[in-house]
């Protein structure tokens, strides 16, 4: 029987109960209520008219829990019996009754409330936001596909054409060829289109060309691996140095990244393997063991908690661990379940560094997906738990990644920020089709980039993020935003044009791939990729984290010490110099346009090039193609995605 | 030199990337300055404001006080000696300052003792091993790693809630700490960070004092006719490009304002504070005791220019300069030969300059040593000492080889502290823990803080947590301190 069905079940049963019996049962024959399925709905239904959205009749508001617990009467949590809110929607004092207009709650409603409050008021995952409003849904939804009436197969075409004209928004049209390549190449494979690449595509007359290409680039196993290293080395703060490896306090995931990237590995499998792990993957969960003593919320099980609710729920644990959340309705004792989950040893909670006396029991944080025998051993727990986690029923897993991967893709997740996933997306539909579309083909993100980068929503011109605001400030989608370079995507790129950079992987690194690997000889990119070697300073003073925290944005904006970096430091000026030297070798009458074209992945207009000849001259020499390449490097066309 | 207030700070944002933007950047960070309850309260309420920069020297690795700043009982080294014997290898010398004596080796420091006040109860936390990383990396951000978050820098936050005095001059700067090609680095990197501040706060790095006015200059060999002729060329490929659709978009415009920004730094005259070479040669000389001495002229030519905070280290190298695990009074000597000139002409061209009333000269170092006793009584911390023994046999066992942590050393010059003034006790015999006026890390920061004009409990939210310039914004400034 399914959590659920026993559910409605017991809560029927319970309907039927005088409530003291139901009161008096010390052990649950119930699964916890949900509060966003089972409460929620009932509040907004019934109470939220008058008690929320800035109305608080009878000086009630149920805009916070806190709030609603403030008086200490309407609702006292573990007591239904004795809250005065179940008194009133079961009172038939018609001066009393709540709600005093509209439908009175049903049986059935009616218990559901007391087990809630019974269970202890649970609330929404952001605490601070009230009955009537957004409470992200756990389990997955199929949102029914829209016709393709306005011409656009794609399923994200089609959900977006909907919401295009029910919010009366213009989407920017179609980008360019040169746009759409330069775009696709470094999304997917992270680096710039061949120049030959660039040339047959944009001759190409094949309708289905755009298609082809996103196809061909996924197909590029290596490249892909190579590229999204850097994403998943920074959201499993996997490092080829660092704190903690000095003395074994810290283990690389390297080679099994590198290879279940390779393989493309279903995404569920991926996470039950970093979450339940073997040796090779163990080091994300594992995590960061320091020398001495560390304050109790950052041993090494609490951050196998944050790290993991942090990266595959996109809820933040961090407050939990160290007291009961002020900012959402994480507890404790949620924070301590999970790492509980994980550890060896016993855990005892502690509040703020101090032991409370009480021992953290085992628990998964969505108990309308399923719970966790506590009593059972560790490897048995880890096994509940990766299944938990990545159920079919648990949406918030499969919306998490999405949102992820939409959020590299297309500039901006459509839910932000993309740790916090309570909060409300732009498109929920979108959002959930995409979670569904996961699930249904085995959980390949190849799959999942392939749809969004086909949709004609990924191929429209890129708005600046700022300029996608309705009226109310509201974000309203009409294309991708830019995206800067990260500092690999840059630093492959002025490797490939200037013909620089290392020639072997970091010692970590190779050990992490076959055999068969060889440096790149063709020229067309960077002999071996900037992911793969140790951050350098040019890369890392362009945002390559320091990776001792999980992290899943990069700074979107250049510094002005970057900016300094850049215009004077050695390692690009030393990177910069070399390229001209061969470009001077090269005796390119057409050299504007050669850069161009690899640079920009498109010609220069009527206007830049009599500028870039006119800078350049007859025969230039090194110094000049110097400038040229630099100038061309630190535009904000070259230093973006758009 | 400008005085610190309110309009220079937004000056500062409208001509150079702004704080507003640079949080945008980390999408996190949702934050004014304080906490949704106050706020409206200015960070400077309540504080002393009595600084505007502050020059912090850094002995890197573990100065020991009894070497220094703190002389106890003298044994000169003889072998047979037993070394529970021996509290410091250098004897005391008077300073100006009647009541304060301080050790053999620092008679150029001893003579502007009268200039400012001396902490000799500085304790830190004993975090199980004593490792200077992490020991470090809380002094440096007022928080004890592993953090949730990357903790900002004390330069940082200043950069971020004062931001530079002259705009031409980086807010911060971190002079002679290599961060490449080191022990350790990776470990440095981690407060070497405004954190989550975002990179536009974070340090300047100038390893080599002598080398710093590259990093203001056009690329080697360039000459400044084309260096310019080049930003020309591609402000023109900018305003006539094709790349017109994304107009507007925060990222290209931190592209462009960043850009010029650099430019404008990179040809401007304030560059010439980067150059020693411009210095008078026989007072460089005054300086010229190595690369620390070098960094103390540079920081005095960078705060004159209007930088806001600076910080100039020994240099962190394991088991090298302060580090000492084993030969610990040869390599005393030697380190104060390196620091005591310096530092002590630093304070008298502050002064001649009329600068030091408003610049804070700090010294302070991750802990203390002692020659037995490893963390502080009752640390079950691993003893560290290369040289163990109880009775001397050769030089190398004579010094101080253990960490210690119960007491240590720091000095507040300028800035507003008191003059020819001594804070805090030590006991005179093992273990010679601070036995008044102890002052931990968040008590010393919150009291910098508050020279500066900045609450100790002045926070920005990230993640939509506060998080506070001194540990859970709870740091007590030690207005005993102040002239």
């Amino acid at each position: 029987m399914s959590v659920l069905s026993r559910f409605i079940l017991a809560s029927l049963l319970i309907a039927v109960i005088p409530a003291r019996f139901a009161a008096a049962e010390d052990e649950p024959a119930h699964p916890p209520v949900s509060f966003a399925e089972h409460v929620q709905p009932i509040l907004q239904n019934h109470c939220a008219k008058c008690h929320d959205n800035g109305k608080a009749k009878g000086g009630l508001s149920m805009k916070s829990r806190a709030s609603l617990l403030e008086d200490g009467e309407a609702v006292i949590p573990g007591d239904a019996s004795k809250s005065k809110l179940i008194a009133l929607v079961t009172s038939n004092d018609p001066d009393e009754y709540m709600p005093p207009k509209g439908d009175r709650l049903s049986d059935k409603e009616v218990a559901i409330l007391r087990m809630w409050i019974d269970q202890g008021v649970k609330w929404n995952e952001a605490g601070a936001a009230g009955v009537g409003g957004y409470i992200a849904p756990i389990k997955p939804r199929r949102p029914t596909l829209p016709a393709n009436e306005f011409g656009v197969p794609n399923p994200i075409d089609r959900f977006l054409a909907v919401y295009f004209q029910k919010n009366n928004i213009k989407p920017a049209p179609i980008a360019d060829d040169s746009t759409f390549i330069r775009r696709a190449y470094l999304d997917i494979i992270g680096l710039l289109p061949p120049v030959e690449r660039t040339r047959s595509f944009i001759e190409d007359s094949d309708p289905l060309k755009r298609e082809k290409l996103v196809r061909e680039l996924l197909a590029n196993d290596r490249e892909y691996t190579e590229h999204w290293l850097s994403f998943w080395n920074d959201h499993l703060r996997n490092d080829y140095a660092g704190t903690g490896y000095i003395d074994g306090g810290r283990r690389q995931i390297t080679a099994w990244l590198y290879e279940s990237l390779y393989e493309n590995k279903p995404f569920d499998q991926f996470a039950r393997e970093l979450v339940n792990p073997a040796p090779a993957s163990g080091g994300f969960a594992s995590g960061i063991k320091w020398r001495g003593r560390v304050n109790a919320s950052q041993v090494r099980e609490l951050q196998y908690s944050q790290n993991v609710a942090q990266v595959f729920l996109g809820i933040n644990m961090k407050c939990a661990s160290c007291h009961d959340s002020f900012i959402d309705d994480w507890s404790l004792s949620d924070a301590y379940g999970l790492a509980a989950i994980w550890s060896e040893r016993e855990l005892e909670l502690h509040r703020c560094d101090k032991p409370m006396g009480e021992k953290a029991v085992p628990q998964f944080v969505f108990a309308e997906v399923g719970s966790i025998d506590a009593t059972v051993e560790r490897s048995q727990r880890l096994e509940q738990f990766a299944n938990l986690l990545t159920h079919e029923n648990n949406g918030r897993f499969t919306r998490t990644i999405v949102n992820r991967i939409w959020a590299r893709m297309m500039g901006r997740g459509l839910v932000e920020p993309v740790d916090v996933m309570a909060n409300e997306p732009w498109n929920e539909d979108v959002l959930d089709f995409l979670a569904v579309f996961l699930a249904d083909n085995d959980y390949d993100l190849k799959r999942l980039i392939e749809l969004i980068a086909t949709s004609q929503a990924y191929q429209r011109q890129s708005i600046a993020v700022d300029q996608s605001l309705n009226k109310d400030g509201q974000f309203i989608f009409r294309g991708p935003a830019p995206k800067r370079l990260t500092a690999e995507q840059f630093v492959d790129a002025v490797w490939s044009i200037t013909g620089t950079g290392p020639d072997k992987p970091n010692a970590g690194v190779s050990e992490a791939i076959s055999k068969q690997w060889q440096p790149r000889a063709d020229g067309e990119g960077p002999t071996v990729r900037s992911s793969m070697v140790v951050s350098s300073l040019l890369m890392r003073s362009l945002g390559r984290p320091n990776r001792e925290q999980v992290i899943t944005t990069r700074p979107n904006e250049l510094t002005t010490l970057e900016a300094l970096t850049l215009s004077n430091g050695d390692e690009l000026t030393n990177m910069i110099q070399k390229g001209a030297e061969k470009y001077a070798n090269d005796n390119d009458a057409h050299l504007g346009e050669t850069l161009f074209l690899r640079m920009l992945s498109r010609q220069p207009t009527k206007d830049e090039l009599p500028m870039v000849h006119a800078y350049l001259g007859e025969n230039p020499g090194k110094d000049k193609i110097e400038d040229v390449l630099w100038s061309l490097l630190l535009l904000p066309e070259f230093q973006l995605v758009n | 030199m400008k005085n610190h207030n309110q309009t220079n700070r937004r000056d500062f944002l409208k001509t150079s990337a702004s704080a507003a933007l640079a949080a945008s950047a980390m999408p996190y960070i949702t934050a004014p300055l304080a906490r949704a309850d106050d706020e409206q309260r200015p960070i400077g309420e309540g504080t002393k404001s009595t600084a505007d920069t502050i020059i912090l020297l850094w002995m890197a690795g573990g100065m020991a006080s009894t070497e220094t700043f703190d002389p106890k009982h003298y044994e000169p080294f003889e072998v047979g000696l037993p070394v529970e014997k021996i509290y410091s290898t250098f004897p005391a010398i008077d300073t100006v300052v009647d009541n304060i004596k301080i050790c053999e080796g620092l008679e150029h420091m001893a003579k502007v003792m009268d200039r400012g006040t001396l902490i000799r109860s500085h304790t830190v936390a004993d975090l199980g091993d004593i490792l200077h990383s992490r020991h470090q990396y809380h002094w440096h951000t007022g928080y004890v790693p592993p953090q949730t978050v990357a903790a900002p820098h004390l330069g940082a936050w200043m950069a971020k809630l004062l931001g530079p005095v002259n705009d031409a001059i980086p807010a911060f700067i971190d002079i002679g700490q290599r961060l490449e090609d080191v022990g350790e680095k990776e470990e440095l990197k981690a407060f070497h960070t405004a954190g989550f501040l975002g990179g536009e706060f974070g340090p300047f790095v100038l390893p080599h004092p002598e080398q710093a006015v590259s990093a203001v200059q056009p690329p080697e060999g360039m000459t400044p006719k084309r260096f310019e002729n080049r930003y020309k060329f591609y402000q023109r490929l900018i305003e006539q490009g094709a790349f017109g659709e994304v107009k507007g978009s925060e990222q290209r415009d931190s592209i462009i304002r960043s850009m010029d920004n650099a430019h404008r730094l990179l040809s401007s005259p304030a560059g010439k504070a980067f150059d020693l070479s411009l210095e008078p040669k026989e007072h460089f000389e005054k300086y010229n005791t190595g690369r620390f001495g070098r960094g103390c002229l540079l920081a005095r030519r960078l705060a004159e220019n209007g930088a806001r905070f600076i910080e100039v280290t020994t240099e962190y190298v394991p088991f090298l300069h302060w580090d000492t695990h084993e030969n610990g009074h040869e390599t005393a000597k030697r380190m104060k030969q390196e620091i005591d000139r310096p530092i002590a002409q630093l304070i008298l061209d502050l002064e001649e300059r009329g600068m030091l009333d408003r610049t804070l000269v700090v010294i302070a170092s991750e802990f203390s040593r002692d020659m037995i006793m490893e963390g502080g009584p009752g640390s079950d911390a691993k003893d560290q000492s290369r040289a163990k023994t109880d009775v001397l046999k050769e030089m190398k066992h004579y010094g101080m080889h253990r960490h210690f942590t119960q007491h240590g050393s720091v000095l507040l010059f300028g800035g507003g502290f008191k003059k020819g003034h001594l804070y805090g006790e030590t006991a005179p015999e093992r273990p010679c823990i601070a036995t008044k006026d102890a002052i931990g890390v968040t008590d010393l920061h919150a009291t910098l803080y508050s020279a500066m004009g900045i609450r100790p409990d002045v926070s920005l939210n990230i993640e939509k947590r506060p998080f506070y310039v001194t540990e859970d914004g709870k740091g007590v400034v030690r207005e005993a301190l102040f002239g």
